[in-house]
This record gives C-alpha cells, sequence and structure tokens, in this order.
C-alpha cells in the first residue's frame, strides 16, 4: 500500500504538494475500505457464531436462519469487495509505477544499445572477415594451378 | 323441553347505574354501597350465570332418550359395544357447545371478559423434541451456510487466480511494451480497456506520415481462464516482399499463432482449460510478445512504405516514379531496370489470412493493390543472362528498412540535440538515406556488376593480371584494383646495389603494376600510371611516372585498362632494356630498340578488348617497316617485316628482350 502510495506519489518525477495530497488520500481511501472490508468480515461472522445457538421457539429459529443468510452473503460481499480492491491496487502499479517503469525503460534503452552496438561490431567483423577472406580467396586463384595454367595455355 | 327451559328463565334485571343509599345515620351521614371495580363487576355476572338448570334438563333429556330407546327397540338385548362412547361424545359436544357460547359471549365483550389465560405446561418429552427438531433444523441451516462458503471461496480461488495470472502477464509484458487503458462502460466480456500502444514516437512523424496508422493499439482480451490475449488489428500482418519475378510473390512465412490471437469480431473461447501451469503460462507470455513484436514490426513496415511514398511525391535526383497505386509503387531504377514496392500481408504456414480474417489462395499470379510484392523487373531479362546483375531482393528489403530506421533515429538525434536545427540537419540526413539513396544504391549495384563483368572478362583472358577487390563499406561505391607483378631479372638486384634509395623505392614500385578503377554511382574512375594520352606517349626520360585519374564510359574500360597494362608492360620492359645497356625508346604501346648502323627494331602491343585467346598480342616490326610510314599499316592486311609474336607472357616477353640483347651483342651493340 504504502509502495502504491509512493508510485502514484512519485510520479511524473518530482511530486507537487497536490499530487503528494491526493496520494495521502488516496493511501486513505484504500486503508479505510481495507479496514471497512475487514471489520465486515469479522462482525458478520462474529454474529453468524452467536446465531448458531439453538432456540426454543422455531419462529425465532426460522428467523434466525435467514439473518445467517444474510450474514453470509454480506461476507462474501465483503471478500469480493477486498478482491476488488486488489485488482485495483495492481491497476494502480501498472499505471502508476512511473519510478519503475522509467528504470525498466533505461534498462531497456541501455540492453538495446548494447546489443546494438555489439550487433554493429558484429557486422565490422564479419566485413573484415569477408574482406580477408575474399583478399585469400583472390591469392589462392591467382596462385593455383588453374590459373597457372592458363597462363601457360596463354 | 323448550317450554320449560321458556318457563325457567327468569329475567333478572341489573340494577341502575345510579348510587343507592344504603343507609343514613342520626348524624345525617349518607352510607352508600362500595364502588365495585369492573373486574369485580364482570365476575359477579359470571357467579350469576347458572349453568344447573341447563345441566339438569340435559341429564333429564338423557334418561327419556334412554328410556324411549329401550321401549322401541325390545328386540335383542345385545348393546352397542361404542353406545357409550356415542354418549360420552355427545355429553361433550354439549359442554362444549356452550364453551363456545360463552366464548362468543366473551369476544362480543357482551356481558363477561377473558381475566388471564397460561399456556399449558409442556412435558419434557415435548420439550425435548422440540429442541431436537430446532437443533435439526439450524444444523441443516448451517450446512447449507457451509456449502455457500466452500462454493464462495472456490469462485474467489478461482478469480483470484485468474487476475493473478492476467495482472502477471501483463506486468511483465508491461517491461516490453506500452500499456494503455480506455475507460469503457459497456464492453464485450473480457474487454476491461487495457490495450498495447505499438506506436513508435521515434520514427513516426505526423507532418511527414500522409494520413495516421490506425492499427497501433492492440486491444488485450481476458480469457476465461485468466490469460492474456490480444485483439489482432487489421492490416497488422504486412512486410515488404522483394521479388525478381512479378508473379512470384515472396511472402514470408510466419508459423501461425492463433491461440493469442482474437479477431475482432470473435467471441472469447471458453472452453480454455482451467488447470494450467506456470510453463503454459510462460510460453502463453512468450507467444504474446513474439505476436506484439511481428504486429510493431509490421506497424514499422507500413510507416516505412508511407515514407518512401511522401518522399517519392518530391522530385529528388535519382527517384523516378513510375507507377503508383495504394500499397503499390513503381520506380525506375538505371535505365532498363524498374522496382515495384508493395506491402503484402504475412502468409501463414497452413493458410493465408488477409486483414480481415478470411482464407485466400496462396498463389498469386497477378499483382494487385492488396497483396502485390516488390519486385524487381529488369525489361531486357538480363537476369536470365547475368544472376549477379541485380542485387538480391532480400538484401534490398533489409536495406530500406535500415535507410529508414536510421534516417528516423538521426532525426530524433537532431530534435534532441537542438530543436531549431532539427529542420536542416534532418534535411540533410534525408537527402543522404533517404529513397534517392536506395534507388541510387540500386542503380549504383546494378551498375557496378556490369563494371565487374566487363573487367573479369579481361583479367580472364590475360593471366598475367590479378583482379583485387577493395570493399569500400559504402552502398554506392565500388572498387577494384589490377596488379601486375613483373618477373624478377638478373640484374635488377645488381642495379638496386648501385642506385639511390629514391630510385631503389622508385623501382620496387614499378615492378608492379597498380590500376584502381572506383565506381561511384554511375561513375567509373580509373586512376594508375600511364595516361592513355598521346602526350605521355612521347615522354623519352624513364623516371618520370604519371599517376592519373580520370573517368570513362563502361564501354571504354576494357581498351583504356588493357591500354594502361600494355603500356605498364612496355615500360618494364623499357626499363630492362636499359639496365643492360640498350638504347631504347618508347612510343606510347611501342618499344624501339636502336640496332647497329641505324636499324631499329619495334615491338609492338596490340589491345583487342574481343580477343578471346588474349586481349594483348605483340607485333614484331623491323625497320624497314617504320621506315615506310613509321606506323602500323593493317589497310592492306599484309604486313611486311613484321611478324607476329602471339600471346605473349611475361617471362617470354623477358627472355625475348634478353635474346635482343645478345643479338645486339653479336652485332657489336654495346
Amino acid at each position: 500500500m504504502n509502495k502504491a502510495a509512493v508510485g502514484g506519489g512519485g510520479g511524473g518525477g518530482g511530486p507537487t504538494a497536490a499530487a503528494a495530497v491526493a496520494a495521502a488520500q488516496k493511501q486513505k481511501t484504500l486503508l479505510q475500505r481495507v479496514d471497512a472490508d475487514v471489520s465486515n468480515l469479522v462482525d458478520n461472522f462474529s454474529h453468524l457464531v452467536n446465531l448458531a445457538r439453538v432456540n426454543d421457539p422455531p419462529v425465532r429459529n426460522s428467523q434466525e436462519a435467514f439473518q445467517m443468510e444474510i450474514r453470509a452473503a454480506r461476507m462474501v460481499q465483503a471478500a469480493e469487495s477486498l478482491r476488488n480492491l486488489v485488482s485495483e491496487l495492481k491497476q494502480t502499479a501498472i499505471f502508476s509505477g512511473f519510478g519503475s517503469l522509467n528504470d525498466n525503460v533505461d534498462r531497456q534503452v541501455a540492453e538495446f544499445n548494447r546489443l546494438e552496438e555489439g550487433s554493429e561490431r558484429l557486422l565490422e567483423k564479419v566485413g573484415e572477415q569477408a574482406a580477408a577472406n575474399l583478399k585469400e580467396l583472390e591469392a589462392h586463384y591467382y596462385s593455383s594451378v588453374l590459373r597457372s595454367s592458363q597462363g601457360d595455355d596463354g | 323441553m323448550e317450554e320449560s327451559s321458556r318457563k325457567r328463565v327468569a329475567i333478572d334485571l341489573d340494577r341502575l347505574p345510579i348510587k343507592r343509599l344504603n343507609a343514613i345515620d342520626e348524624i345525617g351521614n349518607e352510607q352508600f354501597p362500595p364502588d365495585v371495580s369492573n373486574e369485580d363487576k364482570r365476575l359477579g355476572m359470571l357467579r350469576r350465570i347458572d349453568f344447573s338448570s341447563i345441566v339438569a334438563d340435559s341429564i333429564e333429556t338423557r334418561r327419556n332418550q334412554k328410556r324411549t330407546s329401550k321401549e322401541a327397540a325390545p328386540g335383542p338385548q345385545q348393546t352397542w359395544p361404542w353406545q357409550g362412547f356415542v354418549e360420552n361424545l355427545q355429553l361433550a359436544h354439549q359442554e362444549l357447545s356452550v364453551i363456545i357460547d360463552l366464548i362468543n359471549t366473551v369476544e362480543a365483550n357482551d356481558a363477561v371478559a377473558v381475566a388471564g389465560m397460561q399456556r399449558p405446561k409442556q412435558l419434557p418429552n415435548e420439550i425435548l423434541s422440540d429442541l431436537a427438531v430446532s437443533a435439526a433444523t439450524k444444523l441443516q441451516r448451517l450446512r447449507n451456510l457451509g456449502r455457500y462458503f466452500k462454493q464462495s471461496s472456490k469462485a474467489l480461488e478461482q478469480r483470484v487466480s485468474r487476475e493473478a495470472r492476467f495482472y502477471g502477464s501483463l506486468i511483465r509484458l508491461q517491461q516490453h511494451w506500452k500499456v494503455k487503458r480506455q475507460r469503457v462502460s459497456a464492453t464485450s466480456p473480457g474487454n476491461e480497456g487495457f490495450s498495447f500502444d505499438l506506436v513508435d514516437n521515434t520514427s513516426s512523424n505526423t507532418t511527414i506520415l500522409s494520413h495516421p496508422l490506425p492499427n497501433t493499439l492492440v486491444h488485450i482480451v481476458r480469457e476465461t481462464a485468466g490469460l492474456l490475449a490480444i485483439q489482432r488489428p487489421q492490416k497488422s500482418h504486412q512486410c515488404i516482399s522483394i521479388s525478381y519475378s512479378a508473379s512470384d510473390f515472396n511472402s514470408r512465412n510466419k508459423k501461425s499463432l492463433k491461440r493469442n490471437i482474437y479477431k475482432s469480431d470473435e467471441i472469447l473461447q471458453a472452453n480454455r482449460k482451467e488447470t494450467l501451469t506456470d510453463e503454459d503460462v510462460n510460453s502463453w507470455v512468450k507467444d504474446t510478445h513474439s505476436v506484439l513484436h511481428e504486429i510493431h514490426q509490421s506497424i514499422f513496415l507500413q510507416q516505412v512504405f508511407d515514407r518512401v511514398k511522401h518522399e517519392s511525391y518530391s522530385p529528388s535526383p535519382g527517384i523516378y516514379v513510375t507507377g503508383m497505386r495504394e500499397d503499390f509503387l513503381q520506380l525506375a531504377v538505371g535505365q532498363d531496370t524498374s522496382i515495384y514496392l508493395s506491402l503484402v500481408p504475412f502468409k501463414k504456414e497452413d493458410e493465408f489470412l488477409d486483414s480481415m480474417g478470411h482464407s485466400q489462395n496462396t498463389t498469386n499470379e497477378h499483382p494487385h493493390s492488396d497483396s502485390s510484392a516488390l519486385v524487381v523487373i529488369n525489361e531486357k531479362d538480363m537476369l536470365n543472362e547475368n544472376n549477379f546483375g541485380v542485387p538480391s531482393p532480400a538484401g534490398l528489403e533489409i536495406y530500406v528498412m535500415h535507410i529508414f530506421h536510421k534516417n528516423s533515429v538521426v532525426r530524433l538525434k537532431e530534435k534532441k540535440i537542438s530543436a531549431s536545427r532539427a529542420a536542416v540537419a534532418g534535411q540533410a540526413a534525408a537527402d543522404s538515406c533517404g529513397l534517392s539513396h536506395f534507388c541510387k544504391t540500386i542503380a549504383h549495384r546494378i551498375f557496378s556488376n556490369k563494371v565487374l563483368a566487363e573487367i573479369e572478362r579481361l583479367v580472364s583472358r590475360i593471366p598475367f593480371v590479378q583482379l583485387l577487390s577493395h570493399p569500400p563499406w559504402h552502398s554506392r561505391t565500388s572498387s577494384w584494383s589490377l596488379s601486375l607483378k613483373f618477373p624478377e631479372s638478373v640484374f635488377h638486384s645488381a642495379c638496386l646495389s648501385e642506385s639511390s634509395n629514391n630510385y631503389d623505392a622508385k623501382g620496387l614500385i614499378r615492378s608492379q603494376l597498380h590500376t584502381k578503377i572506383v565506381v561511384k554511382d554511375d561513375q567509373v574512375t580509373v586512376s594508375g600510371e600511364g595516361a592513355p594520352s598521346t602526350l605521355c606517349s612521347f615522354r623519352i626520360s624513364p623516371n618520370v611516372s604519371s599517376v592519373g585519374s580520370y573517368g570513362c564510359d563502361l564501354d571504354d574500360l576494357p581498351l583504356i585498362l588493357l591500354q594502361q597494362i600494355a603500356g605498364r608492360i612496355i615500360q618494364w620492359l623499357h626499363d630492362e632494356a636499359l639496365i643492360v645497356g640498350m638504347k631504347v625508346r618508347r612510343d606510347f604501346l611501342c618499344l624501339y630498340f636502336d640496332l647497329d648502323q641505324g636499324d631499329m627494331l619495334g615491338l609492338v602491343a596490340r589491345v583487342d578488348p574481343d580477343d578471346v585467346n588474349g586481349c594483348i598480342s605483340w607485333w614484331l616490326i623491323m625497320e624497314d617497316a617504320l621506315q615506310d610510314d613509321g606506323k602500323f599499316s593493317t589497310s592492306t592486311g599484309e604486313y611486311k617485316n613484321r611478324r607476329f609474336l602471339g600471346h605473349l607472357s611475361l617471362e617470354a616477353l623477358y627472355f625475348m628482350l634478353m635474346d635482343l640483347v645478345n643479338v645486339s651483342t653479336d652485332n657489336g651493340f654495346s
């Protein structure tokens, strides 16, 4: 959560005061949502446990059954809300993690530059080797028996 | 019965609701009856109801009925076994009817009201049974809740794992590609507004491109298993293809990765297996990355083609547009060669898909705007004659991409350095690496191949000449050199020891021929010793050597080279003759030996590029012929005092020179 806030707050390279305030507010909101969801889970579960007692009047038992269903649904809803919160955090990390993105871009650029230089050197090496091989082949050809016999015939 | 009941009904009137004075004492105090509460009143009224008469009447009625039944049925003395039960039920019915009347009266709140009511106390077994039922019901409810929680947890786990796969893949791909998010409200299932932006800001320039590229956004689709797939945009698999023949379109074969790609209107596949391993996800991500790379490459190629077309609009040297369509451009290169540029979709291994995803025939015999190829057509069909006449299409394809990529990088760097100088420097860069440069390169390659063919033809016919290649590593420059190594003479080392150091260097240099042929674009430049001009032919001094550079045409190149070679041989023979002390005189391709008594012997080189046996032939001319006209006379076809020596090697020429030395020595020549 702090990383998300820092990432969100660090966007743009040098956060302004408004951005920092917004990031803090967002962090606070997220924490509140988390707390609400977790407390919702705990409360509903505790109520659910309390409703597990068997009472005498069957009418009361039916009433408690409906309450238990409601508590269970609320628990699932709270869990779903937490999952959505996690998804939002992941999306925030993807789209607001400028620091890590910039670092990654720089790393990629350096890597590609290195590859480019390596390719250039390789090409030069290939060219030089090709030229050397060509020269050697020419020397071999002109000193070969085939060329010599051709000269004798000529 | 009813008459007796009516007679017995007494009328009882309630007291008037006024306070009656009970007594008055002597003092005068009035004594009223005490106030009776409402409940007391009711109770009093209840007590006043006398049911005894009614009960007695009922008993009397039963007795009478018994008597009548006995008198009416004097037959069998056996009684019905259920008679008593029926009588008891009838009595209970009567009692119940009385009670019901009472209850109705109470409900009407007419005479009496209910004071209180208590639930009858339950028995222990009843309590336990109720408790058991309640416990069982609650247990059932709890089990249902348990099943509900299990289903929910399973669904949540699946969703969490799906999201983990999706976002994990997205984060991994984000390291290589730019991810965008669009806030869309109503989307198709699996489309959450994420997309990859494949536009290349370094090479794109809206002022240069004739139209923006619409297929740079690749929408991301989340499959049911949580895997990340992409929607392939239209015309996202195209390439620039080059072919030598108009009917042979060399579309690139690409391995189809269908499982990662969806068409724009395709529905998500819901039959993906849920049990995916990490290896499956890794391979999926890699495949997606490969597909994105292909699409990015296709976009780059479209940009290249677009820039090629844009540059063809403006007149530039070397660019001759002879045809143009939407995805088709025809350029004339050189005098008799044409190039066709076009965008060709990738051809899959198993099927050929166009931009709409429909299968098409893989063989296209006639070019059209959608699937034409970049072809190099030589109108004189020189391809059939000489396979080296036209550069390799694959090489040209790579080169055109390299040119425009380099151009875009240069522009980007110029922009970074100075915004004000970007236009000037960029323009300069465009001149050196653009469509003009590309066309000139092709023209140069074709022309240089022709030059090389001519030189090789010459060298193949002259055994003692060697052709050396000097790659300049410039796309529009080619360079060769002809070398000729003369055999060492017996007197050469002695001369080296007697002469100065400067002459040593010159002598060493002169022992070889260095003629360099440089082709820049379509200009041929020959540089070497001995200019083929008449001025140099009259130079007498052997110490003067001229190294000149001059241009020539392709048709004149063989003759010029042969003249240089022959001239250099003559020069060598001249130097050797001087070393041995002979009086010699050089005249262009002739070497005259001064013999005794004024006689002169001439050794003449004849060059003929079309001579199959050898391009340089030698003639020996006696003094008579020289005295006649001083020139060769070939008009009559008969040569007097001339002898054809044939195509001699350098060793043979040297030996002949030595023989001439001996001849001159015998003649008393010193």
